[in-house]
């Protein structure tokens, strides 16, 4: 025979470990499953008690689903009590089991002893699904006439539950309600409300769920509840004037009955100018006369304020909500402050959003009619700051929360300062978040911007090694839009945090180094202002603190990444210096990682070598042509390697500001075009993309920068090179930093792109074969770059001739232009262009690629090449950068080619015809020449 | 409204629960002792309130026992809009219902203690019963709450006592 229930527990509690307490409970279900079998109808309802217990502890019970039924059908009142009790424990609403206790249910509501009713009104409240709803809201419905308070008030919530799972029947119940509400039982009051308010929302969800209803004239129970709002207020006038009085529980008239209430009236009124009205003069009255000495009164004035807040309450009632929560903050009870500051930065949201809603529909006056509630909100500001010391770390949380909320263009100054002190004091796996909010607060209301470069640097300081990457960049293009001494004070500020930190902060390094490097020119003439000075520092020191930072064992390699891209830039910064034992110094840096390990610090060593050397060009005069990647070209072509000095110089330059903008849309369309890089060097394949769309994909995916990824692997080692030689694009999309380094590839002026590009495309293997490789027919693009291959740097790069034919050869022959309409375009003082025609997408005709080539018959060179494009409204235009600034005189000589790709979608394909208005700039001789001209004769219908 | 009621020892065991929407066996356990956890790391200056799992609790403690409510917003409207739902329950306003239910188990029980609760489980939630439904309250005046718990009581023992 099994244990009685008391000796189970007493068993259980006797067990030491949980081993024990799972041996007990496994015989004792063992057992009962036995009485189960056996129909142990005796036992039956002891036993279901302890399954009860053993669900509680967290064990199966399952088996004792079937047991509750039989229970409840029982004619033993014990029986059936225990019976219902196992049912609303031990099922849930999708058991199937549920099914067979309709019946059981039916029977005992109609049943003339009030507690077998009360029972199954209890447990169709706790668990009807949809169908028993139907089937027993009748039964139900009947108890709500019930002359005893007692069923009234379980039949009211049993209702609620049919009534939220069959909304359908919501309309037949409304009337009964009525009555319900002049009921002198408390339960049945705040039963009925609960229902009420249960009705209302599953009516909102419903109208939610189709669009289509007419919400215009509200819905039906709405309507009819909110008829019922003057006897609301009437209910509650009494409620607080005592007439419940027996039901004290906490000091004040019975809390749960008014909480209720003013609930109801929350929703009633939102929206509602009239019902607000109405209540309006309740709220104040509660608002004013609640006792606060005792919590349950500020339960009831919280849920008053929460009200006030929701409904269309005048603005005195709003104002002194507010400062209702404003006394909330004062309090010693940490659970009231909590309350009144999650309260608060509700209301400030929707002030917000009221405000921004009255914007759209009315004029300044209501604006500031909106703005008092908030006003009265900056009173409390003081006090919101000082919850930000409280020990207690969810208020501080709150404070925070709210804080955000509070912010505007004229306390942000203050707020901020109180921000950063937190930042000192919080958690560290808080500090991520705060950063960010931060840099958003200090983004949008920044009074100015040495404030903001100001704000920035300190944050980094206090919290550099949990900022997201996000902060930094950012941090590191305010200080690049900001003027030149900013720029200078921001790096001297830098510098001096990084030699006071101990390494730790890795986003305050990024960001310090990053700008040493493109600013440590500015860092050897002392800055002063009027609060601070800073000495000069020499070129010396600047490289020791670089190296002390790139020398710990902390760093990292992101750190590493910057600091060889700050090396490089130094170079070009402190060239014309004439420190040479710097410079070699710089250079040596550099190189130091042209072994390492790490694919892209290896990378970047070597190209950045390169950078330097071509930079050296023009003072190392004879430069020995078999080392200098750029010396190919330099031996063979003069006029070339000129433009490859320039270009290094123009790299290494400081970049230009970065947009914002361009930032995030090129970061929205990463994977459409992996970066900048990548879409630049695509371009010059432009011409072969018809022929080749199948390999054009594949240097799409690796980020355009490997033509050779398609070659078969030759070996593994040679398959690992190629692999690694693309490397660069897709990581420094990433990389945010490297995609401002790569920035100046964006804009227009930068012949360096083509150039960086070319020094990465030589690492590709064929870029190491030019003896193999066959000269490319002149009318490939890639010709560009084709020319100028050069010994790479990387180790092992015998690629097989064969797969060089693959590559190269398939898209080289191909006569792409002659296929394509070439539209002849203006000619002036000896630049002449072409636009090639060609549709990059097979499926969408509007959109169509030209490339412009220029040709310049001068016999001098033509520089700062520049090509302004205007077309009609019914085409979108998209320019890319040409591949240089500089047209080289042709005589033929096709390799001098410059090219741009401009891309232009013609919405009105077939009714009108591409258009385009050109304006051409360039410097020829030294002389700046500018030409107007309109391009028409595209091919009609086509373009 | 209300979606668990626990009473939890300051060993984290349970000594009962009530849910008024289904969870799995597993996510039950899981959740309790993650929520006495967290209401065991607090200090008695703290607020009483924690988010957790998209749940408000309220958690009020009495000698070894904890009182924790778990609230979820009402059928809840913004979930159609994909918004986080805004919880609106208050507060305050259960805490002062912990309170009460707390004093109603003291009126029943003489004082009430752990044993009470362990040994009459099936007592304590008849008189939840009466109090709650379906996560909303029911009853908060102490008599009318105990009266036909007393009534029942009586009802039950006319038979038999069985099972005690």
């Amino acid at each position: 025979m099994s244990l009685k229930l008391r000796d189970l527990i007493r068993k259980v509690r006797a067990c030491k470990t949980a081993a024990e307490e799972r041996a007990v409970i496994a015989k004792e279900s063992a057992m009962i499953r036995t009485a189960i079998r056996e129909e142990q109808s005796h036992f039956r309802h002891r036993n279901v008690a302890k399954l009860l217990f053993m669900h509680m502890l967290g064990y199966p019970t399952h088996f004792g689903q079937l047991e509750c039924m039989k229970l409840i059908a029982s004619p033993h009142f014990p029986e059936k009590r225990i019976g219902y009790l196992g049912m609303m424990l031990l099922l849930s609403e999708e058991a199937d089991v549920l099914m067979l206790s309709t019946n059981a249910l039916k029977n005992d509501l109609t049943s003339s002893n009030r507690f077998v009713s009360g029972l199954a009104l209890c447990a169709i409240g706790n668990l009807a699904t949809a169908d028993m709803s139907r089937d027993l809201a009748p039964e139900v419905d009947k108890h709500l006439k019930s002359s005893q308070p007692y069923l009234r008030k379980k039949a009211c919530l049993a209702m609620a539950r049919c009534l939220t799972k069959c909304p359908e029947m919501v309309e037949d119940f409304v009337d009964r309600v009525v009555t319900l509400l002049k009921d002198r039982s408390h339960g049945v009051l705040i039963s009925v409300i609960q229902l009420m308010t249960q009705v209302l929302i599953v009516e909102q969800k419903s109208v939610l769920e189709n669009p289509d209803y007419e919400d215009d004239y509200g819905t039906p129970c709405q309507d009819a509840f909110v008829k019922l709002v003057p006897s609301l207020v009437k209910l509650m006038r009494n409620v607080t004037g005592g007439g419940y009085a027996a039901n004290d529980a906490g000091g004040a008239t019975d809390i749960f009955l008014q909480v209720h209430i003013l609930a109801l009236l929350r929703l009633l009124g939102a929206g509602n100018e009239q019902a607000s009205e109405e209540m309006n003069d309740v709220l104040a009255q509660v608002a004013t006369n609640t006792e606060t000495s005792k919590n349950a009164g500020n339960a009831i004035l919280y849920e008053c304020v929460q009200t006030i807040m929701a409904v269309e309450a005048d603005d005195g009632l709003r104002v002194l909500a507010v400062n209702i929560l404003g006394r909330f903050l004062l309090n010693r009870d940490n659970n009231i402050r909590y309350v009144a500051l999650n309260t608060l930065s509700k209301c400030v949201v929707d002030e917000k959003n009221r405000r921004a809603e009255d914007d759209l529909v009315a004029t300044g006056d209501d604006d500031e009619s909106a703005n008092n509630a908030a006003s009265a909100l900056q009173k409390h500001r003081t006090t919101i700051v000082d919850c930000l010391k409280d020990p207690d770390v969810t208020i501080r949380q709150r404070a925070l929360e709210l804080i955000y909320h509070l912010v505007n263009s004229e306390n942000v100054e203050s707020l901020t300062a109180e921000l950063l002190n937190y930042l000192v004091l919080c958690p560290r796996d808080h500090r991520g978040d705060i950063c960010t909010r931060v840099l958003r607060v200090v983004e949008k209301y920044s009074p100015n911007d040495r404030w903001r470069v100001d704000t920035l640097i300190t944050m980094l300081t206090i919290a550099g090694r949990e900022t997201s990457r996000q902060v930094q960049s950012a941090s590191i293009i305010y200080i690049s839009r900001a003027s030149e001494d900013l720029r200078a004070y921001a790096t001297h500020k830098l510098i001096k945090a990084i030699r006071d930190d101990d390494g730790s902060q890795r986003g305050l390094l990024v960001v310090g180094v990053w700008c040493i490097g493109e600013y440590g020119d500015l860092l050897l003439s002392p800055y002063s202002n009027n609060e601070e000075s800073f000495s000069a520092i020499d070129t010396n020191s600047i490289l020791e603190t670089l190296e002390e930072v790139i020398g710990r064992h902390t760093c990292t390699e992101d750190i590493k990444r910057v600091a060889l891209t700050a090396f490089t830039k130094l170079s070009e910064r402190f060239a014309n210096s004439g420190d040479t034992a710097t410079l070699g110094k710089l250079q040596e840096l550099v190189k130091k990682n042209s072994k390492s390990q790490t694919l892209e610090l290896q990378l970047r060593s070597c190209e950045y070598d390169a950078l330097i050397n071509a930079m050296k060009g023009i003072k190392v005069a004879s430069a020995p042509a078999s080392d200098d990647i750029f010396g190919a070209t330099a031996g063979g072509d003069e006029t070339l390697s000129e433009a490859v000095i320039a270009a290094a110089k123009e790299a290494l330059a400081r970049m230009p500001v970065v947009d914002l903008r361009v930032m995030n849309r090129q970061k929205s369309s990463a994977y459409a075009d992996d970066d900048m890089i990548g879409g630049l060097d695509t371009k010059p394949a432009a011409p072969a993309q018809k022929k080749n769309d199948d390999l054009l994909d594949l240097e799409d995916i690796f980020g355009g920068g490997a033509p050779a990824a398609p070659q078969p692997a030759a070996s593994s080692n040679d398959a690992l090179t190629n692999g690694s030689a693309p490397a660069p694009a897709p990581a420094s999309d990433m990389d945010l930093l490297s995609d401002i380094f790569s920035a100046p590839a964006a804009t227009p002026a930068a012949p360096a792109t083509g150039m960086s590009m070319n020094g990465g495309a030589s690492y590709d293997p064929f870029g190491s074969m030019p003896s193999s490789q066959p000269q490319q027919p002149p009318s490939n693009p890639l010709d560009a770059f084709a020319p100028t291959p050069t010994p790479a740097p990387l180790p092992t790069t015998t690629a097989p001739a064969p797969a060089v034919d693959d590559i190269f050869g398939a898209p080289a022959p191909a006569p792409a232009p002659k296929q394509n309409p070439v539209v002849q375009g203006p000619s002036h003082e000896g630049l002449s262009i072409e636009f090639e025609c060609t549709k990059p997408e097979a499926l969408s005709r509007a959109k169509s690629t030209l490339i412009a080539k220029f040709k310049n018959s001068n016999s001098a060179a033509i520089h700062g090449l520049s090509l302004q494009v205007a077309v009609p409204k019914y085409v979108t235009l998209e320019m890319k950068p040409p591949s240089s600034t500089t047209v080289a005189p042709s005589g033929g000589n096709s390799s001098a080619q410059v090219t741009q790709s401009i891309t232009v979608t013609n919405t009105k394909l077939g009714q009108k015809n591409l258009m385009l208005k050109v304006k051409l700039g360039f410097t020829l001789n030294g002389a700046k020449v500018e030409h107007m001209a309109t391009v028409s004769g595209f091919p009609a219908g086509e373009y | 409204m209300i979606s668990f009621i626990l009473m939890v020892n300051k060993q984290g065991q349970t000594r009962c629960s009530k849910y008024y929407q289904w969870l799995p066996m597993e996510e039950r356990v899981a959740l309790e002792s993650e929520i006495i956890r967290k209401c065991l790391s607090r200090s008695e200056l703290q607020c009483s309130f924690i988010e957790y799992r998209g749940y408000k609790t309220i958690y009020r403690r009495y000698a070894s026992l904890f009182f924790i409510v778990g609230t979820k917003p009402d059928v809840d409207v913004t979930q159609v809009e994909g918004a986080a739902a805004e919880n609106r329950e208050n507060e305050l306003g259960l805490l002062e219902f912990i309170h009460n239910l707390v004093e109603t188990m003291d009126k029943w029980a003489g004082s009430i203690c752990e044993l009470d609760i362990m040994y009459q489980l099936e007592e304590v939630h008849f008189i939840l019963d009466e109090m709650v439904m379906n996560g909303y309250i029911v009853e908060t005046c102490k008599g009318a709450t105990l009266r036909p718990v007393d009534l029942l009581e009586r009802e039950s023992r006319k038979g038999e006592a069985m099972f005690k």
